[in-house]
């Protein structure tokens, strides 16, 4: 039986974030990144004058994307992708090199001191692949990312984007983020 | 994927009934391990709750091989909303924190001085039970004081005090809420819910809900602010994350909220725009208030708030016109001014007259569930008097949280009797209590200290000997009801065995009470504790449900309007929701809300006004290093013009300086906030050295923070600080 098609993607309502840290501490406890590193984070832009004040959130974390620089550059083919869209790093083939972290346009992999390797954000795909919602995602208390298959029409994710405007970061790189905010 | 992964305001939306009927939960249809986990041989996955805050959210522990990995959030609990927060994730390291106190400790150089000597359980319960001895054959027991904070195991610590022969217990509710608790009472006879799920027009002051995370609260009105299905009206003098998510913001004058809510009254009443079928019904005193706001015009309220007559009047129609789905937010850890109490009566009063009460989008008397209770030998009531006089000064306050700094005032003077010992469980006065300097001298004058807790926070710093606590995943506790809109029950037990020579809080009691002869009163274990509280809990095999799921909350749909019958009696003097309170006038207060103008601070001070973060709310979780990592250090906020002509930059050294102590902390330079306050976050710049990571970092607000309290209430209020800045 042919592997039915499957395309995870995030969409992320940011006007919903709180700026809470709820998804980087679940990330850190899930994925044991070291202190000072981080696999998401939230963006602030604080603007105006008092007492015409604006703050946006913007949670960020790898895009996942359709043409991953990162991937593009790795002279080990250490970093590669799923597919079903899912950007990783095969540890056994780092070298630590570093070159996937400079390419990645949004600054999404950290080198891993202790193992000399770089490491990213995952999707979570030891949960995803159970059926489990990746643990940013699930912990969220203003549930601000919704994750999903973008070739499953009756998902959520493909209904937010069929329904609301969205944009993505970076878009001229080409990299074809899958990271969908909505607007 | 289907259901599984099903985001959860789709999932309530679905779920939902046609419009304009109340959103509702599918209490129970969430499911944990519905949601395709397996646990692999050697992982275990315990339900658990959550103690790192008051909510109490049900969590499930992750272990592997021993070691507590991930704390998930458990979707059977509805309070709790299927989230766990950035403090919530953080328990994990609670347990290994390398600057936790690891076995028992006695003081053996100067207080404070950090020198300590580790000893068995045993010396530590002799020395213990010793001192309290020595205090009690001199000044009778109620020479000594218990003090604690909310806890599943705070039962035990309490009722060792109250064998003991102590009426010298106080809590945090006075350092908290007691002022928002008393107000709804004097008018409700009880304390409700905000149906902030089903509600579309919110106003909020005096709280910072977005920041300060509040379980379902926070939850509902993010989304339903964010979905355009609720309105948001905000007051406060910073531009806060919650500021930054209302529909309108007002960076009110610091201490006129009380003349905000009376204008709001002024114009409902003078449009006859409140609900004259439920003031008829329900309410008591009505035309009292009418005649007694008469005097509150927008116009009036403009000039002591700043707040535009216009919007005013617009506000208080929109209110009145989306009421009964219409609140006004109570607060919580909410007392800022000394007439807190009026203020948060002048909210209750304006719910009360839009009918807002029992309604689907208003205010809920919460619906509670049945517990068994163990029954324990009793002991004799005490015999004397509480020191912090609560009846002389506030015989409406709530007897058995105490007042917690008029008891300071008096302890310190010595009267009406001296206390000369010190216990305390779970709770650091050093930084919950305004005044530093004044906590220290009360600290200094004492026989006798001798502090539970789980880390060496600045008030265990301070005492003669530390018990070390299990963290929470390492403990089985009492049972929790939590009452609310839709109750459940949650109940914690042990995840991991404890990493350390620490025992349960329980164990820490029944150790003290054999030395001081008073085992009978204790003569139970935490298991025989909670069968008895299963027995009478409304869950076919209560025990296995509650070990199996770690929560349970009541099926079917929150009943609206329980307490809308003709003949239904409200727990107040007259029976009806007092609008005028006889009761108060009786006790020597306002039966209504009168204003009086805060003292503005003079021109070369600054207001000190306070706050919180979602991922700080206790002074302890600073020290958590997945919280630390997200701000290392707290600053002041100062507005750029003041900043300018004080020659302040982004990061230069300030000095703060109050009548009561001085303070250097970095500067913030920031529009988000108006020009004659200044901000700083709670929970930094400690005393102890096992608080490692802000151990002298940034500044304690405990140090800068003024003795003031709300007259009614006792409630310490937080905002009547004014101070110099300068650079340092």
């Amino acid at each position: 039986m042919a592997m039915k098609k499957r395309r995870y993607a995030l969409v992320i309502d940011s006007r919903k974030c709180i700026n809470c840290k709820a998804c980087a501490v679940a990330c850190k406890a899930e994925n044991e990144v070291p202190v000072g590193n981080f696999r998401n984070w939230i963006n602030e832009s604080h603007q105006g004058e008092y007492p015409k004040l604006r703050i946006d959130f913007e949670p960020e974390q790898c895009h996942h994307c359709e043409h991953p620089s990162c991937v593009r550059v790795c002279p080990t083919g250490a970093s590669w992708q799923r597919k079903d869209g899912v950007v990783l790093v095969a540890e056994d083939d780092c070298i630590g090199c570093r070159y996937c972290m400079i390419a990645c346009p949004y600054d999404a992999r950290y080198f891993h001191e202790e193992s000399g390797t770089v490491h990213k954000c995952t999707l979570c795909i030891h949960r995803i692949d159970g059926g489990v919602l990746p643990a940013c995602v699930e912990t969220c208390p203003s549930k601000v990312r919704v994750f999903g298959d973008l070739e499953d029409p009756t998902s959520r994710i493909h209904e937010l984007l069929s329904t609301r405007r969205y944009q993505v970061k970076e878009p001229q790189t080409g990299n074809g983020p899958q990271l969908y905010y909505l607007v | 994927m289907g259901t599984k992964l099903m985001d959860r305001r789709l999932f309530l939306k679905a779920a939902g009934a046609t419009a304009g009927a109340a959103t509702t939960l599918q209490v129970g249809c969430l499911s944990y391990f519905k949601k395709g986990r397996s646990g692999q041989a050697d992982n275990r996955e315990v339900p658990t709750t959550c103690e790192l805050c008051p909510n109490k959210c049900s969590a499930i522990a992750v272990v592997e091989k021993g070691v507590v990995k991930k704390l998930n959030p458990n979707p059977e609990n509805p309070k709790s909303r299927d989230m766990l927060c950035a403090r919530g994730n953080a328990a994990i390291k609670q347990v290994y924190d390398p600057d936790r106190l690891k076995q028992p400790m006695i003081r053996v150089g100067a207080r404070g001085e950090g020198k300590w000597r580790a000893v068995s359980w045993d010396e530590a319960f002799d020395f213990a039970a010793k001192k309290l001895s020595e205090v009690k054959a001199k000044h009778g027991p109620e020479g000594t004081l218990w003090s604690s904070t909310e806890g599943f195991q705070e039962v035990f610590f309490k009722n060792l005090g109250l064998a003991f022969g102590s009426p010298n217990l106080v809590r945090h509710p006075t350092l908290c809420l007691a002022s928002v608790n008393l107000a709804y009472s004097a008018t409700f006879g009880t304390v409700p819910s905000f149906d902030l799920l089903n509600s579309k027009f919110v106003i909020m002051s005096g709280a910072n809900r977005f920041e300060s995370i509040i379980t379902p609260d926070t939850m509902d009105l993010i989304g339903g602010v964010m979905e355009r299905k609720a309105k948001l009206v905000y007051l406060d003098p910073r531009f806060t994350v919650t500021a930054a998510k209302a529909d309108e913001w007002y960076p009110i004058k610091p201490g006129t909220d009380l003349a905000f809510i009376l204008a709001m009254i002024h114009v409902i009443i003078k449009e006859n725009r409140h609900s004259k079928d439920f003031v008829a019904a329900y309410t008591t005193g009505f035309d009292q208030l009418a005649e007694h706001v008469k005097q509150y015009t927008p116009e009036w309220a403009e000039k002591e708030t700043e707040i535009p007559a216009k919007d005013i009047v617009r506000i208080a129609r929109e209110f009145s016109d989306a009421a009964p789905r219409a609140l006004y937010y109570a607060g919580r850890r909410s007392s800022w001014y000394q007439n807190d109490f009026q203020m948060r009566r002048a909210q209750a009063i304006l719910n009360a007259i839009v009918g807002n009460w029992d309604q689907v989008g208003g205010m809920v008397p919460n619906a509670k569930l049945p517990k068994g209770e163990f029954l324990f030998m009793p002991w004799d009531e005490p015999k004397a008097p509480r020191v912090d006089e609560i009846d002389k000064h506030f015989p409406l306050a709530a007897k058995g949280d105490g007042v917690y700094l008029k008891l300071r005032e008096n302890v310190l003077s010595g009267k009406p009797y001296p206390v000369k010992a010190w216990m305390v469980y779970k709770q650091d006065p050093m930084n919950a209590m305004p005044d530093q300097a004044k906590t220290l001298r009360m600290i200094e004058q004492m026989d006798f200290i001798g502090v539970i807790d789980v880390a060496m926070s600045d008030m265990a710093w301070y005492a003669d000997v530390v018990f070390p606590e299990s963290a929470y995943l390492e403990r089985t506790d009492p049972v929790e009801v939590m009452p609310g809109i839709w109750p459940a029950v949650v109940y914690r037990q042990q995840v991991v065995k404890p990493i350390h020579d620490t025992k349960p809080n329980l164990e820490i009691v029944q150790g003290l009470a054999k030395r001081l002869g008073l085992s009978d009163y204790f003569d139970y274990t935490i298991e025989q504790w909670v069968e008895a509280e299963f027995k009478e809990l409304p869950i076919p095999m209560a025990a296995e449900h509650m070990k199996k799921h770690g929560v349970w909350a009541a099926t079917g749909q929150p009943s609206y309007g329980k307490t809308l019958t003709p003949d239904h009696r409200f727990v107040t003097k007259t029976g009806k929701i007092e609008l005028f309170s006889e009761r108060l006038q009786e006790a020597g207060h306002d039966p209504l809300p009168v204003y009086s103008a805060p003292v503005p601070p003079p021109s070369d001070r600054f207001r000190l006004i306070l706050g919180r973060v979602g991922y700080f709310t206790h002074a302890n979780q600073t020290n958590n290093v997945w919280l630390n990592e997200h701000m290392k250090e707290n600053d002041l906020w100062i507005n750029p013009k003041p900043a300018e002509r004080l020659g302040i930059r982004t990061g230069s050294t300030v000095q703060v300086t109050s009548s009561v102590g001085t303070v250097k902390l970095k500067a913030r330079v920031t529009e988000e906030i108006r020009p004659d306050c200044v901000f700083m976050l709670h929970g930094f710049g400690k005393k102890s050295k096992m608080q490692s990571l802000v151990y002298n970092v940034g500044a304690s607000d405990a140090v800068l923070l003024e003795t003031a309290w709300d007259k009614v209430s006792g409630n310490a209020a937080f905002h009547e600080t004014f101070v110099k800045v300068a650079n340092a």
